[in-house]
């Protein structure tokens, strides 16, 4: 079985732009286009946030999928779960709007729809060959990738800059 | 070979139960796993019952095999299917007081029941309730027919939540509560204003400082209740929720350690070999406090559920604990997260409150103004998680303390710090 890709973030490439975030909210309306996002209501929402830390650090946050996901065990209503592709999903006609998952998830990235009262969260954009944050960005600071090339590029890009020390 | 099979039993059928069964099936592919479960339904998320009342699920849409990360294959379950007692030099449970079935690995999750008090006299009668089972929640939907007004007495999350769903059907609810206020195991009486304000908009009627001291009834049923301040409630429906204790009662005899609920150690096994216990039923302890405590949340019972099912193939798993206090939900259109230590009342801890109107948040550190002990968040429950993660880690928070303060913490602080 071929491994499954993730969401990988680049911090050093962020430029905290939020395309990600406009992308992630327009892949989740009803109309899939900005003009038609913009208009709808309830506003879709992103999944994806785009943080800061002092002094000048950007930090796309995404959902990790956690391989033991807390958000999906302390669910008390059995609406999420994970599919064969690894995605921790949470059925909106299940959520009952508790926020145990809120209280649970260490990353804070699942939301709160307040009109809707149900939780949501980051699907991996199941209607795309590559999720709409990451075919958006414009430095590639967030990368869809299987665990191993991701690891294998970190450490081609280490080697290369060690070498390219040396050569000082 | 057969004899290479573990037989795993599991006497309970709720969260500790399955998700220990669940996890099990996970890490030993070969095991025999029973599950035995006294109530008459198969296993069912048993947050969800107050949506039988309401008539918004049916008992089909509450099961746990297939949804969640329950697979529901590879476990056999048995329904009313009471064990009455354990022999563990013989490795056995007894069923029904009939025949007895043999284990390599015992998991003892037999929940909790609730905590009816002596001193309300009557409450045997038709239409008294106290909302634990989906049988009692299929019961007290067919008492809505015939239910004016119902009388709710105990004012914790449970209670809030029955009474809720008979509001939805209709019913005029009075809530009585001993304490000064609502849900006061969960917060101080000062940071209930906005989920009181939240009831009295819902319609909840509340009598406070005020307890039961009868019920009264005709064949009938419930007509009414007396309160200790002499006076009395014509009501056709009265629900219980003063707390729960945990099921021991089919141990005593056997020599496993009971300590009001079945004492375990860190990797969830109790004093006698290849047993162990879960959930409500288990005593564990605060990561904050280092107390010993019980605790009756569904989240709980699973987390510590799962661990004992690793343990019991031999994944040495070791249990973290929870925290004594630890709940979200939403009452009314009030969203609300509160765990750890939150009563602070004649402590000498440092609290900090931010009331906008709209929101509500207390913030407990330690004396030594070191470490974070609990949060409080009312209205606006953003990244509580990361504040949950902060408390159990026991993290020092010197240059966090401002975010946490101010409700803006995010995953960035802890990888760019």
């Amino acid at each position: 079985m071929s491994q499954p890709k993730e969401i990988f973030v680049v911090m050093s490439r962020c430029t905290a732009c939020k395309t990600c975030e406009i992308a992630c909210a327009v892949e989740h309306s009803g109309s899939k286009n900005l003009y038609g996002a913009i208009s709808e209501k309830p506003i879709p929402k992103s999944r994806v946030y785009v943080e800061w830390v002092a002094p000048d650090g950007k930090v796309p946050i995404v959902c990790r999928h956690c391989e033991d996901a807390p958000c999906m065990h302390a669910c008390i209503s059995g609406a999420i779960s994970r599919d064969d592709e690894g995605v921790v999903i949470t059925d909106s006609d299940k959520c009952i709007g508790c926020w145990t998952c809120v209280m649970v998830c260490p990353y804070g990235v699942i939301g709160r729809h307040l009109e809707e009262h149900k939780a949501y969260r980051c699907d991996r954009c199941p209607d795309r060959e590559i999720p709409a944050c990451v075919s958006s960005c414009p430095t590639e600071a967030l990368v869809y990738q299987t665990v191993d090339a991701f690891s294998s590029d970190a450490r081609k890009d280490v080697a290369g800059e060690m070498l390219a020390g040396e050569g000082d | 070979m057969a004899e290479d099979k573990a037989r795993y039993v599991i006497t309970g059928g709720s969260a500790a139960g399955m998700a220990a069964a669940q996890a099990i099936t996970e890490q030993d592919l070969n095991g025999i796993i029973t599950v035995l479960s006294e109530e008459p339904d198969m296993p069912y998320f048993r947050p969800l019952i107050p949506y039988m009342v309401t008539g918004k699920k049916s008992a089909g849409d509450m099961q746990m095999s297939g949804n969640g990360p329950y697979k529901g294959s590879g476990i056999d379950i048995h329904v009313n299917s009471r064990v009455d007692s354990v022999n563990v030099s013989e490795r056995t449970v007894s069923i029904n007081g009939q025949g007895n079935i043999s284990y390599d690995k015992l998991l003892l999750a037999t929940g909790s029941r609730p905590y009816l008090p002596p001193e309300i006299k009557g409450a045997d009668a038709n239409g008294v309730f106290a909302l634990r089972t989906l049988a009692d929640a299929k019961a007290m939907a067919e008492r809505v027919s015939v239910t004016d007004h119902a009388v709710m007495i105990g004012g914790g999350l449970l209670n809030l939540k029955a009474a809720f769903a008979l509001l939805e059907r209709g019913v005029k609810v009075t809530l009585v509560v001993y304490s000064p206020e609502v849900l006061s195991q969960l917060m101080e009486p000062d940071d209930a204003l906005l989920i009181r304000n939240a009831l009295d908009r819902a319609g909840l009627k509340i009598k406070t400082g005020c307890s039961a001291t009868g019920i009264l009834s005709d064949k009938s049923g419930v007509t009414g209740v007396s309160l200790d301040d002499g006076s009395e409630m014509p009501c056709q429906m009265i629900c219980i929720g003063k707390g729960v204790r945990p099921n021991v009662d089919f141990l005593s005899g056997s020599e496993i350690i009971i300590d009001q609920g079945i004492v375990v150690n860190r990797y969830t096994a109790c004093n006698t070999p290849g047993t162990y216990a879960a959930g409500d039923v288990a005593v564990t302890f605060d990561p904050v406090t280092g107390e010993r405590i019980m605790t009756g949340l569904w989240t709980n019972a699973v987390e510590m559920g799962r661990c004992a099912g690793y343990n019991m193939t031999g994944r040495k798993t070791a249990y973290s604990g929870t925290f004594g206090i630890m709940n979200a939900t939403q009452i009314a259109d009030e969203p609300f997260v509160s765990m750890g230590i939150v009563h602070t009342k004649n402590t000498d801890y440092e609290v900090h409150v931010r009331n906008t109107g709209s929101t509500y948040r207390k913030v407990v550190f330690s004396p030594d103004n070191d470490r974070l002990l609990g949060v409080l968040f009312i209205g606006d429950i953003t990244g509580a998680g990361m504040y949950r993660y902060v408390i159990r880690e026991n993290m020092p928070i010197n240059e966090i303390k401002s975010l946490i303060i101010n409700q803006r913490l995010h995953y960035g602080h802890f990888i760019r710090n």
